[in-house]
Formats: structure tokens, C-alpha cells, sequence
């Protein structure tokens, strides 16, 4: 796409929003909902929209974890980072996903197909250790299950 | 606009028809926790079922009972009303058959309307239930969340109505008369922090939700905003009233897309019947109400931080004053309270500030929400008198699963504290008695802590997590941190240096001088461990052992048999560790990443040893050039 193109298509998206509305993050989640991250260009076409400076814009898009600056994997694997799990081995489903899949968190594999994201603590301890498979989740697991599961997952066309 | 009245006379019969149906209904628990255990392929095999098996199927919230999720109560016409758990939808069928004209005893969890019967306990006589009032969460699980009419049917809106026919200040004598305070963890008196914004000059004045419950292992709020979501606008409702705030925002982390769904659909359905909008049900009150999502920030918790958030900013917290009663979002006065603080107001004028001061102790009148989860038997959300003790909670919870021993309690989020059992056990939980232990009680998460778990482990954790979440704004909070973790880190390699207690301490004193309480209270988990668990410091730092076998960098794995099983643990080794001799296995120990995946499928043949117990350990970290004698601790002012 030329870039005036997805200029014009960002500012359509984002047009309902208005400056000293506190309007920057539902802006920054529409446009991560349309593309799936927050391009760069995004952020020039937010500022303008919401007359605040580019780099306020780009704090805020850097500040949040939930906001991805690179395009999503076709499977993200959320990992849960939270106390239930971790005292109950989700640090061996951490390692165990990280060294199957080849990548760390916020990483994707090199072909895209799966990704790692960092997640906290949803409060559905009951399946812990757990990891979200396109926010389904998953678990209890031990590392072996995750092993295989993160297998299935590479194997997955 | 319809009246009142004429709202109730429409939603009663859309309640009696599912509190009192004419043939049997089934009740699906639809919630976060629920629906990862499959509740939504529940509902929909129910309904399959129901459609020619003379029943019918609607949904609820959350009763509290994680444990048992997928979660189903049925009410039949002349029968008792039963809760039931673990129904799958592979149970279904067999399940709706006994259910739908009996008691269906292999899922029973309780009978909700009566004694017990049949062998099944009535749901007040379980330990799970008996501590319980259930006074905030009257509805939960109770009504459906998506239609007002229910909330309506049972009192909703008329605390707001009533509320709005008192003089103002009365009003706000009453709350905090009640000795009501934050239940977010801090603990601030409501009815004076709703006085403040009344008393503020400036218009328009703003209320600010807190539902960015981000301690981890907490979901209080959660369960509140999936299962109730008129109760919290019933409470904002009031101190609108009360303040005289016109608009009003509920910040909703980014984790908790159900909730937020629940809470839009909550807003949109009041705005219709006139609840929210220009003139609330026709008293006068201007008042409505918007969610901002959230997107993943620890500090927006903070009041200060989340009101940056609303406002174009990162989130960052910044120092007080001004207070928010005098500039908060957008500059103008705004008071800010949370999820559960909103949910106790109106819950306590609904009920009245007489039988509310019957519950609870002195100091802290009323009720608590808590979430139990970690090493206990039974997971899920509860509410509770204050000054409950830990044990009683505990018990509740069913104990600590498989036979182990209680070790610690980790309440509140990573800022409030962790506590060993013998100090935790006999604590009532309310504020105060945690004070002078060093720590908080915190927002309600409880997360229990059995002696498997590593001290140091756990520090690892928390410190990595108040590094990471820090805004970065003041130094001490932002490199304490980072300088925190470093030492977790490499004690947990093995590298800890002779000094680090001291510096540990150091930077505790060091920390209170941050700008916020992510900094100033970032110590607090550090310090409690320091402060109980010294022998296992030194396990690690001068034994160079880790007792609970869980530090990386302190242990080894080893095959220790021969078996079979081991060809299976070669084959699942993400690492590709393992390595062959003459038939002979062993483990690559600079290959193998002690993911524990070769232990899960061979437990018998693989053991976990310390990595120094005939070896010498590995050389301190560089840092390890400070002599101890040279860290000066700051003393306190």
C-alpha cells in the first residue's frame, strides 16, 4: 500500500476522535484492531488527529505493552507471568516455549507463523501454568506438554 | 423517560420468569475463569439438549467458584435450586437427563435454597460458603449480567433514588461514618475523598473508576464487572450525587475483554432507560459514564498514573500534591475509586449503615472481597467479614493442595507483601495488624504459597516485574529496580556476592524516596523475606545451594537410572540436551536449560541435584569487588 493510501485510510479510522478528549488510547486500539499493530505511519496520522506531538504519540505507543510496533505472528502464544503460575512451574513452560519455538517474548518466528507475548495474570489461576493460544487458554501444563503442544503448533500449516 | 416505576413493573416479570420459571432451567456461568474451561461449549450443548428435552438455558456471571468451573445452577419448579460444577459439555447429556427431574449428585457442588437432601450439603453449610456474606456479591452468579431487568427486579437503582433525596452532606456523613475506606489497598476514608470533590471549586468535577486491577493473582473486580455491572454505576451513580461530578470514566485494563464488554453493554442499557444521561430517573442528577480501555501498564493503577493515561500521556504517575480532588482528568477536580469501593458504597446504603456495622470489626466495618489461587485446593473469588483470619480463609479454600505444607502467603499484589505461614496463619484481614509486620493487605488477591516454592524464585519474580512496570520517571525507583533484580538474578545463578545483603538493604532505604508507592513500596516483598526467610539467602549466597531445587544456576539435572523412560525424556528435551555413551544417557549440562520437560515424562529416571555439592562454585559477579563494609546504609528521616 503507498503510504498517502494507508495515510487516507488511517485518518478515516481514527476521524471519530477528538484533541483534549483523552482519546489517545481508544485511537491507539483502533488502529491496532484494524491492523493487527500500530505502524509507524499510524502514529503521524494519530498526532495530527489529536494535535499532540509525534513523539508524545510514540511514548505512549512504547509505553503500553499491549500495543505491538511489529506486525502480529498468525498464532501469538501468551504466556501468563503470574504468581499461581509460576510457583506452579510456569517457568519451565516459559523455557520450554522459548527454546521449542527458537524465540523469545515479543519475538516471532522467522517465517511469522507464531509469535511469544508476555501476558499478565487474568485471574483464571485455576489453570495454572497456563499460556494463551489466540487468547484461548491453555492449562494447567507441565514443560512436556508444552513441548508437544508448542510441536503440534510448528506443525500447524 | 419511563419513571421508576414503570422500570420495575417492566423488569419484574423478566426476572420472575428465570428466578421462578415454569419449567426447568439451566444457568450457565459465563465468565473469564468459566469459559477457559469450556463453558461456552456448555451453554452450547445445553441448549441443543434443552431444545427437546424440556428444559431451558440462559446465563449468569461468576459465583466465586472457580474450582468447579463450568459452573451450572438449576432451578426447577417445585424442586430445589441446585449449584452443579464441572459440567462439561461432554457431561452434558448424561448430566441434563438427571438433573432435569432430580438431583443430579456426581456434579452436585450445593443445595442454594435449602437444607441438604439426598446426600447433597446445603451450599451454606460448605466450607466454602459458611465464612461467607455474600452482601456485594448478592447478584453474582444470581442474575444475568446483560439485562438490566434483573439488576432492576432485585432493588436496583432505588439506593441511587433514595440516596438522591438526602441533603448531600448527610449523605456523605453516612459513608464515612461507616469507617468505609478504599478497598483497592490504600485504605483512604470514601466518604472523605467524596467530600474533597464536593468541596472543590472548579467545575465540572469527574469521577474516575479503577478497574485496572492489575495485581497480579487478584480478580476481585473482575468478577464484580462480569457479573454486575449496574452495581458499580449504582455506586457512581450516588457519589455523583454526592460530589457533584457531571461525567465519569471507568478505566479497564486491557486484560479483561469480557468485563469490558459486560460494562459498555451495562452503560449503553442504563443510557436508554434514562439511568445515566441528563436527568437520572428523573432526580435531577446530570451524570454519564464512558470506558477507557486500558492497554498494559502496572502503574495505572496508580490514581495519579491512570489519570495521566486518560489524559494523552503515558501513564505515568507523578507527584501529590495537586491531588486529583483538585486536578485530576483534564485538569479538573476528580475523584477516583475503585472497582470494589464503588460496588461497597452502594451495597452499603442499600443495606444501611446499622446492619452494615453488625459485620466486620471496629476499625473496618462491613465486608471484603478476596481471590484465593496458588497452592490451595480451591481457587476462586469469596467475600468475607473483615477480620477473617488467614487460616479461616485458608481452610475455606480447602487448605494447601496435596499434602504439603503452608509456607507463605503472598497477598495484594507484588507491594504489599509476603508473609510466612506462622506470622500469616492467625492475621485478620484488615488493614491494620499487616502495618507492623512491614506489609499490606492489599486489593484482595491472595495468592498461597506451599514449600516447593524458592524465596529467591519468588523474589526473581516480583523484582522482575516491578523493574519491568516501573514508569521510569524518578531514579530510585527505576534503576533501584534494575539493581534489585540484578542480585536476584545472579543469586539465583549462583554468582551472589558476600555484600549483597547489605546492598539489599541499602536499596531499601534508598527506595522510599521515589515519587510514588511502585517505588517506595517496591522494597516490601525483599524486606519481608529478608526479614523470614534469612537461612534461605544464605543457602544461596554462601552454600551456593538452593533448597527448594528451583534456582537455574544451583542446580543440575542427572540421569540417574537407566530406564526406558529416558529415550522419552531425550525425545522432548526442547534443548537436545541429552547425549548417548555406549547405550549410556546423560545431559549435556551446558546444553540443558532446566526446563524440567525430561522430569515430567521420566520422574523416576531423572533427578534434580545441586549443581556445587562436590564442584567449586563459580567466581562472584565483577560487582563482587565492593568490600560489604563499604555499602553505607542510609539511614531513615
Amino acid at each position: 500500500m503507498l503510504e498517502n493510501e494507508a495515510t487516507l485510510e488511517i485518518q478515516h479510522l481514527v476521524s471519530e476522535f477528538k484533541p483534549g478528549d483523552g482519546d489517545l488510547l481508544a485511537a491507539l486500539h483502533k488502529v491496532q484492531h484494524h491492523y493487527g499493530y500500530v505502524p509507524k505511519i499510524a502514529m503521524r496520522v494519530v498526532a495530527r488527529q489529536l494535535r499532540l506531538s509525534e513523539a508524545r504519540v510514540y511514548g505512549a505507543a512504547t509505553f503500553y505493552s499491549e500495543f505491538r510496533l511489529i506486525p502480529p505472528p498468525r498464532t501469538l502464544v501468551g504466556w501468563c507471568s503470574g504468581p499461581a503460575c509460576r510457583f506452579k512451574g510456569g517457568e519451565h513452560v516459559r523455557k520450554a516455549l522459548e527454546a521449542e519455538l527458537g524465540i523469545g517474548m515479543g519475538e516471532n518466528t522467522g517465517d511469522d507463523k507464531l509469535g511469544l507475548h508476555l501476558a499478565q495474570c487474568n485471574g483464571t489461576c485455576e489453570h495454572a501454568p497456563q499460556i494463551w493460544v489466540d487468547g484461548k487458554v491453555v492449562g494447567p501444563l507441565d514443560a512436556a506438554k508444552t513441548v508437544r503442544l508448542a510441536r503440534e503448533l510448528k506443525e500447524q500449516p | 423517560m419511563p419513571s421508576y416505576d414503570d422500570l420495575r413493573a417492566t423488569a419484574e416479570p423478566a426476572w420472575h420468569a428465570v428466578a421462578m420459571p415454569s419449567r426447568p432451567l439451566f444457568v450457565v456461568s459465563l465468565n473469564t475463569s468459566s469459559i477457559a474451561s469450556g463453558a461456552e461449549a456448555t451453554l452450547a450443548a445445553l441448549r441443543e439438549l434443552g431444545a427437546s428435552g424440556g428444559f431451558d438455558v440462559t446465563a449468569t456471571g461468576d459465583t466465586g467458584v472457580s474450582w468447579a468451573e463450568p459452573v451450572v445452577e438449576v432451578r426447577r419448579p417445585g424442586g430445589p435450586a441446585v449449584l452443579y460444577g464441572n459440567v462439561t459439555a461432554e457431561a452434558a447429556p448424561a448430566f441434563a437427563r438427571a438433573a432435569v427431574s432430580g438431583i443430579a449428585r456426581e456434579h452436585a457442588i450445593g443445595i442454594i435454597d435449602g437444607p441438604a437432601r439426598e446426600g447433597v450439603p446445603a451450599l451454606a453449610d460448605l466450607d466454602w460458603y459458611r465464612l461467607q456474606v455474600r452482601w456485594m456479591m448478592r447478584n453474582c452468579g444470581v442474575i444475568d449480567p446483560e439485562d438490566i431487568a434483573h439488576y432492576i427486579a432485585r432493588d436496583g437503582y432505588a439506593t441511587f433514588l433514595r440516596c438522591a433525596a438526602m441533603d448531600r452532606d448527610e449523605l456523605i456523613q453516612v459513608v464515612t461514618g461507616s469507617t468505609l475506606r478504599g478497598h483497592s489497598g490504600s485504605f483512604f476514608s470514601t466518604g472523605t475523598k467524596w467530600k474533597f470533590l464536593k468541596d472543590a471549586r472548579a467545575e465540572p468535577k469527574y469521577l474516575v473508576c479503577n478497574a485496572d486491577e492489575g495485581d497480579p493473582g487478584a480478580w476481585v473486580n473482575r468478577v464484580i464487572m462480569e457479573s454486575d455491572p449496574h452495581l458499580i454505576l449504582e455506586g457512581m451513580l450516588i457519589a455523583s450525587y454526592a460530589s457533584g461530578a457531571t461525567y465519569g470514566w471507568i478505566y479497564l485494563r486491557d486484560e479483561y475483554p469480557l468485563a469490558n464488554r459486560r460494562m459498555n453493554m451495562a452503560i449503553a442499557q442504563a443510557r436508554e432507560r434514562g439511568i445515566l444521561g441528563e436527568n437520572a430517573l428523573g432526580t435531577g442528577v446530570r451524570f454519564d459514564v464512558e470506558v477507557v480501555r486500558g492497554a498494559g501498564a502496572y502503574v495505572c493503577g496508580d490514581e495519579t498514573g491512570l489519570i495521566s493515561s486518560i489524559n494523552d500521556m503515558r501513564g505515568m504517575p507523578r507527584i501529590k500534591p495537586p491531588f486529583p480532588a483538585q486536578q485530576g482528568v483534564l485538569e479538573k477536580p476528580t475523584n477516583v475509586n475503585n472497582v470494589e469501593t464503588y460496588a461497597a458504597a452502594a451495597t452499603l446504603l442499600r443495606i444501611g449503615a446499622d446492619e452494615f456495622s453488625n459485620v466486620g470489626t471496629e476499625a473496618n466495618r462491613g465486608t471484603k472481597m478476596f481471590t484465593v489461587s496458588g497452592a490451595v485446593a480451591r481457587t476462586g473469588c469469596l467475600e468475607v467479614p473483615f477480620g477473617t483470619k488467614v487460616s479461616e480463609l485458608l481452610d475455606a479454600a480447602g487448605g494447601i493442595a496435596g499434602g504439603l505444607a503452608f509456607k507463605a502467603m503472598q497477598q495484594g499484589g507484588p507491594l504489599s507483601g509476603l508473609l510466612p505461614a506462622h506470622v500469616a496463619a492467625g492475621l485478620p484481614l484488615e488493614p491494620e495488624p499487616f502495618r507492623p509486620l512491614g506489609a499490606g493487605m492489599g486489593g484482595g488477591g491472595i495468592v498461597f504459597v506451599d514449600e516447593t516454592a524458592c524465596v529467591i524464585d519468588l523474589n526473581n519474580m516480583v523484582s522482575w516485574f516491578l523493574e519491568d512496570e516501573s514508569c521510569g520517571r524518578c531514579t530510585t525507583c527505576r534503576g533501584g529496580n534494575q539493581r534489585m533484580y540484578e542480585i536476584f538474578r545472579r543469586t539465583a545463578r549462583g554468582e551472589a556476592h558476600p555484600a549483597d545483603p547489605q546492598l539489599l538493604e541499602s536499596l531499601s532505604a534508598t527506595f522510599q524516596y521515589s515519587n510514588c508507592f511502585h517505588g517506595s513500596l517496591s522494597p516490601v516483598i525483599m524486606n519481608n523475606t529478608m526479614k523470614y526467610f534469612r537461612d534461605e539467602y544464605d543457602a544461596h549466597a554462601v552454600e551456593h545451594r538452593c533448597p527448594a531445587k528451583a534456582c537455574p544456576g544451583l542446580i543440575r539435572y542427572v540421569v540417574e537410572h537407566q530406564a526406558a523412560a529416558v529415550a522419552d525424556a531425550a525425545a522432548i528435551c526442547p534443548a537436545r540436551a541429552f547425549v548417548q555413551d555406549a547405550g549410556a544417557w546423560a545431559i549435556d549440562d551446558a546444553k540443558c536449560i532446566r526446563c524440567h520437560a525430561c522430569k515430567d515424562v521420566a520422574p523416576e529416571a531423572i533427578a534434580i541435584v545441586d549443581k556445587f555439592a562436590d564442584a567449586a562454585p563459580p567466581p562472584a559477579s565483577p560487582l563482587a569487588t565492593i568490600a560489604p563494609e563499604t555499602v553505607r546504609v542510609q539511614a531513615r528521616p
